[in-house]
């Protein structure tokens, strides 16, 4: 493919270089340039320049031309760093001087093309692709291309600036690299190995970060901070310590002085100095400066840093522990009555008197403790008892109740009401399950949890979070006191929201019945609870919502329901349920108007079926499913559908381990029985239904699933194909296979004509008739699944996407221009 | 100005405002609240009532809220506001000699008859065979038991009046539309505004040329089925007097109704029957068309709802005719061939029944499970009696509060043990703390005046300091029986010129702008109108030399002396008096102005700001020329 399109590479460089045509899209030139990248990763070795002279032509004319556009200028410089990777192709550019040519914009036909961001992002990208090997780092540094790279570096386009300093990073990098590479090669001293214009061009680097840190201007100051991460995160030494030393006291002043602005990237840096070696070495400071960072809680900016610091990895501890204080102040502020008057912080105080600021210090405080809750930090200090407490009382004020105690901070009144604290309180308080410390509360916690759950005023996302926490505290804690909690207060509430006016909120209700049941399977206690307490029948007067989507929540549910039942000691009512669910969800499947229920419907056989207790009951719907399913006009739900027919297929070609091995039956045998059965489902006409289905991912699951069939029946040897036999008329399927069989007899046929050969011995002749029954493995053998397979692997667009079309794309703009031209005289 | 307050339930108003002349009722509500003492009247004989301890059920009897703080018949006019707070209007209008107008939206007055009509009949209907009233003495009433002897005022509870004084009470009525301006004796101006709270209900606009009080009274900034609330004409007031607010500032009307929806359907998905005690109009309005649309989703598509009243089928009907007082969204449904409510095809498709009461075609129809709408919502009276006696027996009914005006658990009462569920879902579309605080920040009057209430957070959550009106200058509370002086001295008054006489001015200038003339005339004061009228001329005395009636003899018109402005200038005047041969000046600074001594003379010129005196003894010509030198410098008018 790629030696048609390489015949087509000096027509289209042809056109690119034109003036005078309109260039093609950015998209087609990114392409063309992805096609450039992959050839030149493929050719190892082999330069493409020397087989493709028309790209010097292209490159010396795109560069001296008058009218360039800027968007070739740019592609022209991204190609031209890509062809530079390689030594060799260095050496060609090089050469004819095209190489300064292309990148010294004193020498471009164009001067002011410079002002456009994307010829000055393209010029740093074909230097970032060039900055392979020494020869283009001399390149760099002797034609004093680095100045030009440091002023880019405060570029007004972000792209542009952040490209710069991703280069500045990968030429100290290199420089570095190879002064070590240098330094074992060459005998004697490292330092002399390295040259001279080297050593200049990484200390002008370093300089250049000192300097920006030591100005006034903010943008300035945070590319320079930028920057420094950068090298902090992706250099080696010296490098890292040398610029370390050099930067130190301006980040003093940075850190004593707290601008806000710069708070974000100096935590950056620090973050990135914390995973290097200057951690370990105190004259470098790092913990120092961070935890000056943190002063005493008493600046406005530490609660932003704590919450910062709370989040890094590699943090050491101590400064953790003074963070995890500062950031949990805000909510003991709120929650907790002061010991002392001299306690009360001043500043926090009149942050939280504001109501954005109360907020927001509020939020950050509790997803910090979610996220130390994540990791089960070990707090000190404070009692993790404590500090639920606190976040319990603080979703408490959230909903209007407050202890008179409290009142010395007028936080309150921001907070009733308030959904987005809610949501993140709530979070919080289910995050906290995790701690043991914290069951002796979990009264206290339901009942704030259950409030929630039954105020009228709660919004239908901050149920959606309360029905998370009480999964995440009914999940951890001891069960059979939940009990009682779960039949008396907990389902009562349940029941009335699952009547709910919004649908969000009735949908989350299933939802979260569905994950309880899920992680509570096979608690007798439990599922006893739904059964006798009505749950039941509400899910399944849910299967009748006016909503798609709570339909589809209500049959998840059911199926949940109905599974944990077959886990219980066998009650009359339970098969009384699977009949009602049965009936109810085949109406769904065989007429419901909406998509979601239909699918979870499907899904909810396949996690019975997954769950094997209940074949033998199942058995007489699975083939009204798999036929239903297979002919749905959504292809999710034939996806769904073929999702089932594999575990059918699993499930009963895997031997069960338990079951009593019939005396006398082989391995054969049992395949055979296997696939008469899956004849009986009808798993054969929806696998080849869907194997000719409009949706290709559906066709490809059938393939696979045929193929794996296809390869059973192989290993069998002595299978009775008479067994097997499908009726191949009257359906598409059916027609297909008969087309290809003829063909093939057909071919046969012709064959043995040219041969001379009589068919006597085949019975060609009787063949050649329309066929009603084809066996199974000739049906397999047929179709050439492997080709199928590999067809369908390829995606749709795969003729359109490639180079090729891409650059006769392009070739028939051109010409298409040309011929628009012509028109208008 | 004057108010005073005859009710101090924050929700059910009566004030009265002496304002200029005239002396106005604002609202008159019916605090029926102590019906709670009373059993309840059952329709059908109930042995468990009849049963209980204690006392026979007597005749049902209303706490008016009124004292003799002043005589109802000198009241020139009540303004109502909402059909809730015309109550107790024949209380007023009635044996107290009251011979004012009433001012009422044309709703106001068809559903407000609709409310009374309902309550007389509720109370006729089972009549009582005798009235009691030597209990109220107090050394009686400390014998009694329970609540009843802790129960205040008994000696104002009232027999409920009869069909003849509501008719008689409601002739009195005239009908006003939103911003008809209405004037009253010429001396002020009244006008409604749309409030938003229920059909018809008004806000009200009292003002004078150059005062304006604004009554604000049950309003809300819900979208429900009411025109919108008003609220720009409310800006500038002097004072605005606010009554009204919401009953249950912690229940968010939203969250109310779905709880109510919820429990509704979650009640009819077990079997059970929903019992919803409720005024026949108001909220019953958008519960059904809540209803109308909750009912399809819920599967309730089969479920009956009933609708009983003596005035169910006029209420819903009366809704439908009242477009130009509905919200914008149901006026253009007007011009569809579609009722603006919904309820309409409820009632068409047999989802909706309506019957006056439980009598006739309703015991033959009546089905199960069912939702069942009926009065009154204190369930001492109404057919609401009749169903708690009903359903009350069994878990799987549910009866739901959505009226605020009664305690849940007071109304249970006497209906307890209970097995019926029981939700309050109070439904109270009226202004909050936090929509009010936003409106006053608005429309900033220069005081407000609330009851007490107000003033604090409520007594179950003294916390809740966001529960209570916060203002500066704080706003003046009252009390029952509180009289306020309103804290605004009038200082203008209109008054008119007539062409005439305004020709014959002469206008001088004495700053830019200022022009100032002097004016003789004789001022007329009729119908609290002020005109300036030319003086007549002297009768041309009659030949006669008789004087028999001296006293009326029009009195003797003299010119006015001139009108002096200005200032007499220091250096001018000292230049001035050495012309006119005055040269020995001494002159002194005072703190007021000068004193000039002419030592020659002996004379002193004291020139302050607003007086001028030159003292001089017994020297008349010298005194007259130095009085023309100082005219000199200043303008006649």
């Amino acid at each position: 493919m790629d030696s048609d399109c390489l015949s087509l590479l000096p027509a289209v460089c042809l056109v690119l270089a034109d003036p005078k045509q309109s260039p093609p899209d950015d998209t087609s030139l990114e392409k063309l340039l992805d096609w450039f990248k992959e050839l030149h990763s493929q050719s190892n070795g082999q330069v493409l320049l020397q087989h493709q002279p028309c790209l010097l032509e292209f490159i010396s004319n795109v560069c001296t031309s008058k009218t360039t556009d800027p968007a070739i200028l740019s592609f022209t410089l991204k190609l031209t760093g890509l062809l530079a990777a390689t030594t060799q192709g260095f050496n060609l550019l090089d050469e004819g001087g095209l190489l300064v040519y292309v990148f010294e914009r004193e020498a471009w036909g164009v001067c002011d093309l410079w002002e456009d961001a994307s010829v000055r992002s393209g010029w740093l990208q074909g230097l970032l692709d060039m900055l392979k090997h020494q020869q283009a780092l001399g390149f760099i540094c002797g034609n004093g291309l680095i100045k030009v790279i440091l002023q880019l570096q405060n570029d007004r386009s972000l792209f542009v600036a952040c490209l710069a300093n991703q280069l500045l990073v990968h030429i100290l990098n290199f420089l570095t690299s190879s002064n070590m590479t240098s330094g074992s090669d060459v005998v004697g001293s490292s330092e002399s190995s390295l040259r001279p214009d080297w050593v200049s061009a990484s200390s002008e680097i370093m300089n250049a970060v000192v300097e920006a840190l030591s100005s006034e201007d903010c943008p300035r100051v945070l590319q320079g901070l930028r920057l420094l991460s950068l090298v902090l995160s992706q250099c080696g030494e010296p490098i890292i310590s040398t610029l370390w030393k050099d930067v130190l006291v301006p980040l003093e002043v940075f850190v004593n002085r707290g601008s806000e602005s710069l708070i974000q990237t100096l935590i950056t840096v620090l973050e990135a100095a914390l995973g290097t070696p200057l951690l370990s070495q105190s004259e470098y400071k790092v913990e120092e400066l961070l935890e000056a960072m943190l002063g005493d809680g008493n600046r406005k900016e530490c609660f932003q840093c704590a919450a910062l610091i709370v989040k890094l990895e590699k943090c050491p501890e101590v400064l953790k522990r003074k963070a995890t204080d500062i950031i949990l102040l805000p909510l003991q502020c709120v929650s907790t009555q002061p010991q002392a008057e001299k306690e009360i912080n001043v500043v926090l105080k009149e942050q939280l008197s504001q109501k954005a600021s109360c907020i927001s210090l509020l939020m950050q405080s509790l997803s910090s403790l979610a996220q130390l809750a994540h990791t089960k930090y070990l707090f000190e200090d404070i009692s993790i008892h404590s500090i639920t407490s606190s976040v319990a009382l603080l979703l408490r004020m959230c909903s209007g109740h407050c202890p008179s105690s409290l009142l010395h901070i007028n936080a309150f009144t921001h907070l009733i009401g308030c959904c987005k604290v809610q949501r993140c309180g709530l979070d919080t308080l289910g995050a906290l399950s995790v701690y043991e410390e914290n069951l002796d509360l979990r009264k206290d916690i339901f009942g704030v949890l259950l409030d929630y759950l039954q105020s009228p005023d709660s919004h239908a996302t901050v149920l959606k979070k309360t029905f998370q926490a009480v999964k995440r505290w009914i999940v951890c804690s001891p069960f059979p006191d939940l009990l009682q909690f779960i039949s008396h207060d907990l389902f009562p509430v349940l029941e009335k929201r699952m009547c709910d006016l919004r649908w969000e909120v009735r949908d989350s209700t299933l939802e979260f019945i569905t994950q309880l049941t899920a992680a509570l399977n096979g608690n007798s206690g439990f599922s006893e609870a739904l059964h006798t307490s009505g749950m039941v029948s509400v899910l399944l007067s849910s299967l009748a919502d006016a909503e798609g989507y709570v339909r589809a929540s209500a049959v998840a549910a059911v199926g949940e329901a109905v599974t944990a039942s077959f886990h219980q000691t066998v009650l009359v009512s339970n098969s009384k349920l699977l009949e009602d669910a049965l009936m109810q969800m085949m109406a769904i499947l065989s007429q419901d108007t909406e998509g979601f229920p239909r699918r979870a419907v499907v899904q909810a056989f396949t996690s019975w079926l997954k769950g094997s207790h209940l074949i033998m009951a199942l058995e007489s719907s699975l083939s009204s499913v798999l036929s239903l399913g297979g002919s749905d006009f959504d292809w999710e739900v034939k996806m769904h559908t073929l999702e089932l027919a594999e575990v059918l297929m699993e499930k009963t070609l895997t031997c069960c381990p338990y079951a009593v091995q019939n005396f006398g039956s082989s391995e054969e045998t049992r395949f055979t029985q296997a696939l008469i059965k899956f004849k009986d489902f009808g798993l054969f006409d929806l696998l080849f239904n869907s194997l000719f289905d409009c949706d290709r991912p559906v066709c490809e699951k059938a393939c696979a699933l045929l193929v794996k069939l296809g390869t059973l029946t192989a290993e069998t040897a002595d299978l009775d194909h008479s067994i097997l036999v499908l009726n191949v008329c009257g359906n598409r399927w059916g027609d297909e296979v008969q087309r290809r069989y003829l063909n093939k007899q057909q071919a046969k046929a012709s064959v043995c004509v040219t041969n001379g050969v009589t068919g006597s011995d085949e019975g060609t002749d009787c063949d050649l008739h329309c066929t009603k029954d084809i066996s199974l493995p000739k049906i397999l053998q047929i179709l050439d699944l492997d080709d199928m397979q590999r067809m369908l692997t390829l995606s749709s667009d795969h003729v359109v996407n490639s180079p090729r079309s891409l650059m006769e794309d392009i070739l028939s703009a051109a010409q298409q221009s040309e011929e628009n031209i012509v028109d208008c005289y | 100005m004057k108010l005073y307050c005859l009710s101090g339930h924050p929700t059910l108003p009566c004030n009265v405002l002496k304002f200029k002349s005239t002396t106005i009722m604002l609202d008159c509500g019916l605090d029926t609240t102590a019906a709670l003492y009373f059993l309840p009247l059952p329709l059908v004989h109930s042995p468990r009532l009849s049963k209980l301890p204690g006392w026979v059920s007597k005749d049902g009897a209303i706490n008016l809220e009124k004292k003799e703080l002043l005589d109802l018949s000198t009241i020139d006019v009540i303004l109502i506001s909402n059909y809730h707070c015309m109550m107790a209007l024949p209380y007023i209008t009635e044996h107290t000699g009251f011979t004012g107008t009433v001012y009422a939206t044309e709703p106001t007055l068809q559903i407000g008859r609709l409310l009374m009509e309902e309550l007389v009949t509720f109370m006729e209907r089972v009549p009582k065979a005798q009235a009691a009233t030597c209990w109220k003495n107090k050394e009686i009433q400390r014998l009694l038991p329970g609540p009843l002897k802790d129960a205040v005022d008994v000696w104002s509870w009232r027999k409920c009046y009869s069909v003849q004084e509501v008719n008689s009470a409601l002739s009195k009525v005239q009908l006003v539309g939103y911003s008809q301006k209405v004037e009253l004796f010429g001396a002020v101006q009244v006008t409604p505004l749309s409030s938003g709270y229920s059909l018809g209900s008004s806000n009200w606009i009292i003002q004078s040329h150059y005062e304006k009080v604004s009554y604000v009274s049950g309003s809300s900034l819900l979208t429900t089925h009411p025109q919108p609330m008003e609220q720009s004409s409310l800006k500038n007031s002097d004072v605005l007097i606010l009554t009204g607010l919401t009953q249950i500032p912690t229940a968010n009307p939203d969250g109310m109704l779905g709880e109510f929806c919820s429990n509704l359907s979650m009640t009819i998905r077990a079997g059970g029957n929903v019992l919803v005690p409720c005024y026949s109009s108001g909220v019953i309005y958008d519960l059904l068309e809540c209803l109308y649309q909750f009912m399809d989703s819920a599967n309730l598509g089969s479920t009956p709802f009933y609708f009983i009243s003596p005035v169910a089928n006029s209420s819903l009907e009366f809704s439908q005719i009242f477009a130009e007082w509905l919200c914008q969204n149901k006026q253009s449904k007007v011009y569809l061939p579609e009722p603006p409510f919904p309820h309409a095809e409820l009632i068409q498709t047999n989802k909706l029944k309506h019957y006056p009461s439980i009598h006739g075609d309703f015991s033959s129809e009546f089905r199960q499970p069912c939702v069942v709408f009926t009065g009154h919502p204190s369930l001492r009276f109404g057919d609401v009696v009749h169903f708690m006696e009903l359903w009350g027996k069994s878990s799987l009914n549910t009866i739901i509060f959505t009226e605020p005006d009664f305690s849940y658990l007071d109304a249970l009462a006497p209906y307890q043990p209970l097995a019926m569920k029981c939700v309050y879902c109070p439904i109270d579309t009226r202004l909050n703390f936090h929509q009010v605080s936003k409106l006053l920040k608005d429309i900033q009057p220069l005081h407000v005046v609330c009851p007490e209430p107000y003033t604090q957070p409520p007594p179950a959550q003294p916390h809740r300091s966001d529960l209570m009106l916060e203002l500066q200058p704080p706003p003046m509370s009252y009390r029952r029986c509180s009289v306020l002086g309103l804290p605004f001295r009038r200082r203008y008054e209109r008054i008119h010129l007539l062409p005439e006489l305004a020709r014959s001015l002469v206008p001088s200038e004495i700053k830019a702008g200022v022009s100032v003339a002097t004016v003789s005339a004789v001022l007329q004061s009729k119908d609290n109108k002020h005109v300036l009228q030319p003086v007549p001329k002297p009768a041309p005395v009659p030949p006669s030399k008789k004087r028999k009636r001296v006293m009326e003899e029009p009195p003797e018109v003299l010119n006015p002396k001139p009108l002096l402005s200005g200032a007499v200038p220091l250096e001018p005047f000292l230049a001035t008096l050495h012309k006119n041969g005055i040269t020995e000046v001494k002159v002194e600074e005072t703190a007021d102005g000068h004193i000039l001594h002419l030592q020659t003379e002996d004379v002193l010129i004291q020139l302050e700001e607003d007086a001028t005196h030159i003292i001089c003894d017994n020297n008349e010509p010298l005194r007259t020329a130095l009085r023309d030198l100082v005219l000199r410098f200043l303008q006649k008018l």
